[in-house]
């Protein structure tokens, strides 16, 4: 859906709800307003019979004076007497009048003469008609509000006719005799008694209209022309309006003075001559408006900021949801990305692995092509293997699996072993290879070893790989003190002159997959993991890493990393007090051999070239003090290391030990160089123990450990039991062991295994290599049966998992289950061998 | 998309502003309330009009500046001969009617004495928004009543009968009594009418009242004499009186129609409504109930028409403006709250309060501007030497007596012009 069209849907159904709430707000006002309107009209009805009953109580006093007066025949004075006798009320007053000359006397006199007594009606049009005044008990005769011709004071009149004796005629006289109460007085005590109508006014008008009483709100003389005057009514049904009020209780609703609604409600009140109690009351008064209006305004701003809450959070989640959707669709690309790079990288070595097998089964017989065949296969499957394993490293790497696994090593044969890898390539391509130490003086670290060795090979091979045949790669490694205590900061500089990188590529050429875009790369094996793994590896020691590269010239790569120095270090290497010349035209390996060597203790003089060198020794060697060792290097610009060990052997008759240094496998020079008079080899890098291992063991005075590499005699006879599925993994695994002398029995499964070392005599087996992932039992229960057995020798027996399952994780299980060491398919024979040996030899890693 | 949602906002805005609006208490223009607006009392003004619709939307207006003065207008019965009780009861009224005959009456000065002098300079009153004319000042240049209505004497004219007869109003004698006959003829046969059943406000009155201020005026000498009764200034009557008869003997006017009208006040507007009158004769207090009885009238409510109100003229030279006060208004001086009764004075004694009041009254105004109101419109082109005002020249109540009955006796035939020449001052 749109957002227009959720907006627009929200906008409606806050709109249906606001005008569901305004129509039931209104009808609940009505209601309300309705019940108020009954309640009114009810309180108008109460105040009606109040009035009736007052009316009734004043007409009933007038009543008794009246029978009284005719019952005694009295004169006018004589009534006014009884009158004033009998009154309590202060402000009352009553008024006997003649009826034929509306004249007579007050029982209070007039204000301005306190012995005037008389009063007169006859200019007021009050008592000009009579006929509305009943018998005496009939009905309750009530005046207009008039003016007290006495005091002045509007007043009304509760009326009886009487008869009176006149003493000048001596007969009976008829006159009207009024009980008069001020309206002032009678409104102070006739208010509207609800507490919440305090706005509330009442009249009281007669027949016609006429205001007997007049509240404040009432205009004009007359209620109907007020009505009239304010309201529009038909004039035909406006005589029949008012017959309704004047005869009928109700209510209705009209207009005042101001324009403003007001309720009305009306009541005859009986016992009259029409007359009619009217309340009003202004309709604001009876409204809920105030608090509809709150509620309405209320649930508005209840559902505005709910929209508009809801409006942001839907905006926040479509924003999210894109950002969402867009690195789906880019994991997505890189997904496929990756797939096409994987189906691209795994075909190649596989279709050399595919096509060279095809091949060589074509060659059988030409042993030589075989061969050849079989190494280029070999390099493809290495190949293929770093691949997959670079994949597992960045599948770990990015699922943040990644983990140390700390040991204490050699960093020597850290660096002897990323040499020794190198050399073939170095060889091939015939780089001009270096690498300096400098004052590397703790051997042993404690690190995470292969990690810290696939950095190191990462960022070499890369060198070597990306610099161009008969190029120049230095390696320089050197041991700073560390910040961190118990650490030393050990900086790894590889330095080539090769492709270089582009300041694009180098913006991202720590991500997964990238690889620079370039014919010449292109032509170079790789995955576009390898600098990914190693920045990430970097991290997770806490190290950095830099690079400065420049297309064209070269790349350097400096990586520097603290490492906890470990506990073990070896002993105090001091030679005994020599002279040592050291000989190379690398000034800064020069440099730092000298160094070396003096910390040695010995004495130690250096030579750029094979002719100084040569100088030095036979001036030396007329002095009749010989170097105790001349440490040569091999490849020299002016005569190389064979040849100058060969005049050395010529011109000075001496037999002074010389070593030849060589940053490349000395295989090759060996033969050459022992006929030339070389009795011994180094291979650069010139470390500290290097060095002290090697001039001992050439002046004798420690015996070389010879590793039995090639001599596999040891392992004749041992016979191991494999538990193994797959028919394939079984026939290589047995052919392998079988050239080093080894019998194997095969297990299918790990319930075979377990059966096979339960019924096994002791010492059947040497060890098992278990496989995992196997049919009926895995290698991991087979393992936790075979450490149940009773049998100690079987319960102890050694076993090695050999699996695909090559994560650290992997590891950690197969340990968990009793295993004693694991190797990871597919298999380095050499591993094996080494792994039967340790177990051979009693040792637990 | 934020167009739309912006519209909606401010609409729900505007929706809930309305929830807090609140009546907004404004001031009328012109007027600046002189004390607390939110003073509380009560104030009565009593006079002898049965309603006063006009005054009590004045009430309203206050209202507007000062919501908590009480106001009631109340009727007195007998109001002249109460007003002097009620002045000294026990609620006597803050303002009452007053008459300037009341000053000098013997009889009124415990009324006068009430009465409160207007032209106080520090009650802040706005006297010269009144005709000059209308402002009655004592001996000591003390104004106790100012008007807020004036009175005059004159005719309702139906304009379209008019119209539809093809006749012109007349602006003479002679073209009165042209189109009278000329009405006559076309079957009318009583083209002015009047209220004729008895003195106080019989059309005879109304036609002769004119004439006889017109000729006091002309003679100051006569005045006197007519002032203080004397019967010699009776023959000063006998030119009002001739044009009484003249009209009547002319047939401009028919008894035997005027007497079917019971009264002076509703039953001639509504005998004027019926709409085959061509001229009413009648004051301007009558006139004053015409707005009113439009919708009381069903035939003027099925066909109404235009009329305005007109000098009747009674000389060839047109007729006049007899420009008097019709209600004076007094404060009385013991009242309790003088302090909000002379700030209802200074709001009311205004041109624009007065010609509201005016306006609603359909009382001719005593302001200045006699135009806002169409009806009246034909006096404010009356030229002022024919604008009289019986105040400033001071002819008295008792000769008005005296020309009332002259005039309403002749015209009916009971007495001869000679006899009521003859009889001026002994009239009651």
């Amino acid at each position: 859906m749109k957002k227009s069209w959720v907006v627009v849907v929200n906008v409606f159904i806050i709109i249906i709800m606001l005008t569901f709430v305004v129509l039931y707000s209104n009808n609940e006002n009505r209601d309300k307003t309705q019940k108020q309107i009954e309640h009114f009209e009810n309180t108008a009805i109460a105040m009606e019979h109040v009035t009736e009953n007052y009316m009734e109580g004043e007409q009933r006093i007038c009543d008794v004076w009246a029978h009284y007066i005719n019952s005694q025949d009295m004169t006018i004075e004589e009534a006014a007497s009884f009158i004033r006798i009998s009154h309590v009320l202060p402000n009352a007053s009553a008024h006997i009048l003649y009826l034929d000359t509306l004249s007579g006397l007050s029982t209070k006199a007039r204000q301005d003469a306190a012995d005037n007594f008389a009063v007169s009606y006859a200019r007021m049009e009050l008592l000009n008609d009579v006929s509305w005044i009943h018998e005496i008990g009939v009905s309750i005769n009530i005046s207009r509000a008039y003016t007290n011709p006495i005091n002045g004071e509007q007043s009304l009149a509760f009326c009886n006719l009487i008869t009176l004796h006149d003493p000048e005629t001596g007969t009976a006289r008829d006159a009207v005799l009024l009980r008069v109460l001020p309206i002032s007085e009678l409104e102070q005590k006739w208010v509207f008694p609800q507490e919440e109508f305090e706005n509330a006014e009442l009249s009281l008008i007669d027949a016609d209209g006429n205001y007997i009483i007049k509240g404040h709100s009432f205009k004009n003389s007359s209620f109907f022309e007020f009505y009239k005057s304010y309201n529009t009514i038909d004039p035909a049904s406006v005589q029949a309006f008012f017959r309704e009020i004047t005869s009928s209780s109700g209510s209705f609703v009209m207009n005042n003075s101001h324009g403003e609604e007001c309720i009305l409600a009306y009541a005859p009140v009986a016992a009259t001559d029409g007359w009619t109690l009217l309340c009003y009351l202004p309709k604001k008064d009876l409204s809920v408006n105030s608090e509809n209006w709150l509620l309405i305004g209320f649930v508005s701003a209840g559902l505005l900021i709910l929209f508009v809450f809801d409006l942001t959070v839907m905006l926040s989640y479509n924003k999210k949801l894109k950002a969402a959707a867009s690195e789906a669709a880019s994991a997505n690309r890189a997904k496929t990305d990756f797939l096409s790079t994987m189906s691209h990288d795994i075909r190649t070595p596989m279709n050399a692995i595919i096509g060279l097998t095809t091949i060589a089964e074509k060659n059988l017989g030409d042993m030589e092509a075989v061969g050849e065949n079989l190494r280029k296969i070999t390099l493809a499957s290495n190949h293929l293997l770093t691949l997959i394993n670079d994949i597992l490293d960045i599948s770990k790497v990015e699922s943040g699996k990644l983990s140390l696994s700390p040991q204490t090593f050699s960093i020597v044969e850290t660096v002897e072993n990323l040499i020794n890898l190198s050399r073939p390539m170095i060889k091939e391509k015939n780089i001009e290879f270096n690498f300096r130490v400098s004052r590397m003086e703790k051997e042993y670290l404690y690190a995470d070893r292969l990690r810290l060795n696939q950095i190191y090979i990462n960022i070499l091979s890369n060198a070597l790989k990306y610099t161009e045949p008969g190029g120049r790669v230095s390696v320089d490694m050197r041991e700073e003190e560390s910040q961190k205590p118990g650490c030393v900061r050990l900086t790894y500089i590889v330095s080539d002159s090769g492709i270089g990188m582009s300041p694009e590529y180098m913006a991202t050429m720590y991500e997964a997959f990238s690889r620079q875009t370039d014919s010449r790369v292109n032509s170079i094996q790789g995955t576009g993991l390898g600098l990914a793994i190693t920045k990430q590896m970097v991290d997770l020691m806490e190290g950095t890493i830099d690079c400065q590269s420049e297309q064209g010239k070269g790349t350097t790569f400096s990586i520097i990393l603290d490492l906890p120095v470990a506990d073990r270090q070896r002993e105090d290497m001091m030679l005994d007090p020599m002279e040592v010349l050291i000989v190379d035209n690398d000034a800064i390996l020069l440099e730092t051999a000298v160094d070396t060597l003096e910390s040695l203790g010995v004495t130690a003089d250096s030579a750029t070239g094979g002719l100084e060198a040569l100088g030095m020794i036979k001036r030396k060697h007329e002095t009749g003090q010989d170097y105790s060792v001349v440490i040569l290097d091999w490849k020299m610009p002016d005569i190389d290391g064979i040849e100058t060990i060969r005049r050395i052997r010529a011109e000075t008759d001496s037999d002074i030990p010389v070593l030849l240094i060589s940053a490349y496998d000395w295989s090759d020079i060996e033969d050459v160089a022992k006929e030339a008079g070389a009795n011994g080899f180094v291979s650069k890098p010139l470390f500290r123990s290097t060095l002290y291992d090697k001039i001992n063991e050439l002046l004798g005075r420690e015996a070389k450990s010879v590793e039995p590499e090639d001599d596999y005699s040891d392992l004749q006879g041992l016979n191991i039991l494999i538990a193994e599925d797959n028919d394939i993994n079984w026939e290589i695994i047995s052919a392998m062991l079988g050239m080093f002398g080894i019998t194997t029995e095969r297990a299918e499964n790990g319930r075979i295994c377990v059966e096979k070392i339960n019924r096994a005599a002791e010492g059947s087996y040497a060890l098992i290599f278990m496989d995992i992932q196997m049919p009926e039992m895995n290698g991991l229960d087979a393992t936790r049966r075979i450490r149940a057995l009773d049998d100690p020798w079987a319960a102890s027996i050694p076993i090695i998992a050999m699996t695909a399952d090559a994560f650290s994780e992997n590891v950690n299980e197969c340990l968990n289950a009793g295993m004693n060491g694991h190797i990871a398919k597919p298999i380095d024979i050499k591993l094996v061998i080494k792994e039967i040996r340790r177990i051979k030899e009693g040792k637990r890693s | 998309m934020k167009k739309t949602l912006c519209i909606f906002l401010a609409f729900c805005m505007a929706l809930s502003l309305t929830a807090c609006g609140g009546v907004t208490q404004h001031e009328t223009a012109g007027f600046k309330p002189a004390l607390d607006t939110s003073t509380s009392c009560r104030i009565t003004v009593a006079g002898s009009y049965d309603n006063f619709e006009a005054l009590e939307a004045e009430f309203d207006r206050f209202n507007e500046i000062y919501p908590n003065v009480e106001f009631s207008y109340v009727k007195l019965d007998d109001y002249n001969n109460t007003l002097g009780t009620v002045l000294e009861g026990n609620n006597p009224p803050n303002i009452f009617f007053s008459y300037t005959w009341m000053i000098g009456n013997e009889k009124y000065n415990p009324v006068v004495a009430h009465m409160e002098n207007l032209s106080d300079s520090s009650l802040g009153l706005d006297l010269s928004c009144i005709r000059p004319g209308l402002i009655n000042r004592d001996a000591e240049g003390h104004v106790l009543l100012v008007p807020v209505f004036s009175r005059t004497y004159g005719m309702l004219v139906n304009n379209d009968l008019f119209k539809k007869e093809g006749l012109s109003i007349p602006s003479t004698l002679t073209e009165l009594l042209s189109v009278c006959e000329a009405f006559r003829n076309k079957g009318y046969r009583s083209p002015m009418m009047g209220y004729s059943l008895k003195s106080s406000g019989c059309f005879m009155n109304t036609v002769a009242y004119p004439l006889f201020v017109a000729a006091l005026a002309e003679n100051p000498e006569a005045l006197t004499l007519a002032n203080d009764l004397d019967p010699a200034a009776g023959e000063y009557m006998r030119p009002a009186l001739e044009a009484v008869e003249l009209l009547i003997q002319n047939g401009c006017i028919d008894f035997s129609e005027c007497d079917k009208i019971e009264d002076n006040y509703t039953q001639v507007i509504l005998r004027f409504f019926e709409g085959d009158v061509p001229m009413m004769i009648c004051t301007g207090d009558t006139v004053s109930g015409t707005k009113k009885r439009e919708s009381q009238s069903e035939a003027f409510v099925h066909a109404p028409f235009d009329y305005v109100f007109s000098p009747i003229p009674m000389s060839d030279d047109g007729g006049y403006f007899i420009d008097s006060p019709s209600i004076q208004f007094s404060v009385n001086n013991k009242c309790e709250d003088l302090d909000m009764t002379n700030e209802f004075m200074r709001f009311l004694i205004s041109t624009e309060e007065l010609n509201e009041m005016a306006s609603v009254k359909r009382l001719v105004t005593p302001t200045a501007d006699l135009s806002f109101d169409s009806v009246y419109a034909p006096f404010g082109q009356v030229p002022s030497d024919r604008t009289l005002s019986p105040e400033v020249l001071g002819i008295k109540d008792q000769l008005t007596v005296q020309l009332r009955i002259a005039a309403f006796r002749v015209g009916k035939g009971e007495i001869t012009l000679d006899e009521a020449a003859a009889m001026y001052g002994s009239f009651e």
